[in-house]
């Protein structure tokens, strides 16, 4: 039943899994793109996703009340319009004129991400709010304060009871409900998407492009999510102002020094500026890091990009037309997971 | 009954692994409860947070603000195999003295050991939002890299050198080479055993000895060491210390 949905409903994430009618939520089917991989492990096995579950994570992905002074939602730094990413900015703005010290990455396709932030230093996507929501330069706020905030709002009593039986609102109530909405947020209808189902073809271009990018890029970059998930050093000199040393810092291993999380490059033409510190601000900066940039010195360079990459400026332009096809406005349009529309019953 | 005082002598204290756990016997009858509690001590003396000075083995003076540490896996061990505590996760505080006991129902029997694990089992952290004991409002998880602090000791030392003379241990890191995690065996010494009897209360009381954070194996002077709040090799040596802290200091039968 489900399989022969899946055939069908190919932009229709979420299918309910018997509407059962009477009082309990209503149960969702998480759905994997056609093709794709199935994730390595499943986000909601212990967080069975349902419709109040979802639309009790978007309302606390858009409340600043989760913040110290009430100005920064996670929407704050994650817009819909830019993928989910801080759009055009290297280091999203904090509580009380802070800067973050990395660049805000995209939402999307996070049920696959077997670790979050550049670093993988979150290892569940349900712990991960703990992360802005305590650090003073993100939303700067405690726990206990946000839990007692949300507990004087009749409607979050309501909310918590429809999604989890009963009125009481804790953290791990709040956290699951937080995973739902952004572990629902999947990226998978781009005009790459469309040509891999036979609904669109590429430009001349294009294809150059890809083709290019699958014999030089893919091989970090891997399709269908564009990334393989690894911590790689792609070759940028270390930040003199941060001393990011990126993975290192998670493991304590030198062997890790300089690496970060392989990127997906889905939707990469809105997520502009790049790179972990939002160092280089176009897709064309970006190719010229792969052709002459990279710092070949650093023991922990990729062994793929010892040479640099040899790109000529035919192919660094039919290699940017390819990367704006990754482009899924049906994601950054979808009211499903914006603010203002909601599609929630009761 | 009698209460038995028993000193356990550190050579006592094994290392034992996972694999030996087994399923406890279904047995007959109502069961008994086994109630656990935890004394905080300096070198035998209940630890006095705050206003109390205490001297540790390289004559560095110290107060102690904050102790807590992670206890779970909590099962007991009789002739042909053990009983465990369900869902057995705790956290001592010493500020928090409903803390520093639990109780849960065990099976009649007679048992020679005590187990248990220091700190958090490496499923649990890595298994997304928890609650109750380890609930991150209980400011015992790391929020920038996954994990619990298995154990945390605070206070202030004129031998260290950094801002408001601060002593800061949050001991964790649940894989690797410096995973922390310790298994425990306590046995009760020949002849002494803990009686669980249906209905009954029986209690094992630990010592731990926060004297022992600083020796055996490893000498950590606070001037050298005032500070460590990441995984890595100064947490493995500071667990590898105080895993030696615990001692069985009472076993009353009823
Ligand atoms: C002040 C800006 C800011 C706010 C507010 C914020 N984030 Fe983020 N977010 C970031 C930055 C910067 C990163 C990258 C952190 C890193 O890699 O160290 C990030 C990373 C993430 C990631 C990991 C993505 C990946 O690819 O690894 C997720 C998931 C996420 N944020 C969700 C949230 C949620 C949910 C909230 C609200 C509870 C939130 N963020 C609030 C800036 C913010
Ligand atoms: C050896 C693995 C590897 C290869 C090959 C590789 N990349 Fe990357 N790429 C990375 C890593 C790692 C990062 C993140 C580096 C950082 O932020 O420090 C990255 C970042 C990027 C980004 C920035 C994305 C963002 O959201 O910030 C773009 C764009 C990109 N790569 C494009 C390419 C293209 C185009 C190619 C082929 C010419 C390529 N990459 C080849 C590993 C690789």
């Amino acid at each position: 039943m489900i399989s022969l949905c899946a055939g069908i409903a190919l932009f229709s994430l979420f299918i309910s899994a018997g509407n059962k009618p009477g009082p309990g939520p209503t149960y969702l089917q998480f759905k994997i793109p056609a093709g794709w991989p199935k994730p390595a492990t499943d986000i909601f096995a212990k967080n069975r996703l349902s419709e109040e579950g979802f639309q009790l994570g978007k309302k606390l992905f858009y409340d600043g009340r989760l913040s110290k002074d009430g100005n920064f939602p996670c929407a704050g730094c994650h817009q819909q319009f830019g993928a989910f990413a801080s759009y055009d900015h290297d280091f999203s703005h904090g509580y009380n004129n802070t800067f973050t010290t990395r660049n805000a990455p995209g939402l999307f396709n996070l049920a696959w991400m077997p670790a979050m932030h550049w670093d993988g230093g979150v290892n569940h996507i349900e712990v991960q709010p703990l992360s802005p929501i305590t650090a003073p330069n993100e939303m700067a706020e405690n726990l206990d304060s946000v839990l007692r905030k949300l507990r004087k709002d009749t409607t979050y009593l309501r909310l918590f009871k429809a999604a989890f039986g009963t009125p009481e609102i804790n953290s791990q109530r709040m956290l699951k409900a937080l995973a739902q909405f952004t572990g629902s947020i999947v990226s998978s209808n781009s005009k790459y998407d469309k040509v891999q189902r036979g609904e669109a073809s590429f430009t001349p271009g294009e294809l150059n492009g890809y083709n290019f990018f699958k014999a030089n890029c893919a091989s970090c970059h891997k399709e269908p999510l564009f990334t393989d998930y690894s911590f790689r050093n792609n070759g940028l000199a270390v930040s003199p102002f941060l001393n990011d040393y990126g993975r290192m810092k998670i493991t304590g291993n030198k062997a890790d020094s300089l690496k970060f999380k392989v990127p997906s490059l889905r939707n990469v033409a809105l997520t502009f500026p790049y790179m972990h510190d939002g160092r280089l601000y176009s897709l064309g900066a970006v190719i010229d890091h792969y052709r002459s940039g990279i710092i070949t010195t650093q023991p922990t360079l990729d062994p793929l990009l010892v040479n640099r990459v040899t790109i000529s400026n035919k192919e660094k332009n039919d290699l940017i037309y390819f990367l704006n096809t990754l482009t899924d406005t049906t994601m950054t349009h979808d009211p499903r997971f914006s603010e203002k529309v909601t599609y929630f019953s009761h | 009954m009698k209460n038995r005082f028993l000193s356990i002598p550190l050579f006592l204290l094994t290392v034992f692994s996972l694999s030996g756990f087994q399923k406890a016997r279904t047995s007959i009858g109502q069961p008994g409860l086994l109630k656990i509690t935890f004394v905080n001590t300096v070198k035998g003396k209940p630890l006095q947070m705050d206003s109390t000075v205490y001297t540790n083995p390289f004559s560095e003076t110290y107060s102690v603000r904050k102790f807590k540490y992670y206890i779970s896996n909590v099962a007991v061990a009789f002739s042909d195999g053990i009983y465990k505590e369900i869902d057995s996760y705790h956290l001592i505080d010493e500020s928090k003295p409903a803390s520093l006991s639990f109780i849960f129902s065990a099976a009649p029997n007679r048992y020679h050991s005590f187990m248990f694990m220091i700190g958090v089992d490496s499923l649990k952290n890595v298994s997304g939002a928890q609650t109750g004991p380890l609930d991150p409002l209980n400011d015992m998880f790391w929020t920038w890299n996954s994990g619990y602090v298995m154990a945390k000791l605070e206070g202030n030392s004129p031998q260290s050198k950094v801002v408001n003379n601060k002593v800061e241990f949050h001991i964790g890191g649940f894989s690797g080479e410096y995973n922390v995690l310790k298994k425990l065996l306590l046995n009760f010494p020949a002849g002494i055993s803990l009686d669980i009897r249906e209905g009954k209360t029986s209690e094992i009381i630990i010592e731990s000895d926060l004297d022992k954070w600083w020796q055996h194996p490893n000498d950590l002077k606070i001037s050298d060491h005032p500070v460590c709040t990441t995984p890595g090799e100064l947490a493995k040596k500071i667990a590898d210390n105080y895993s030696n802290m615990f001692s069985i200091k009472q076993v009353i039968n009823n």
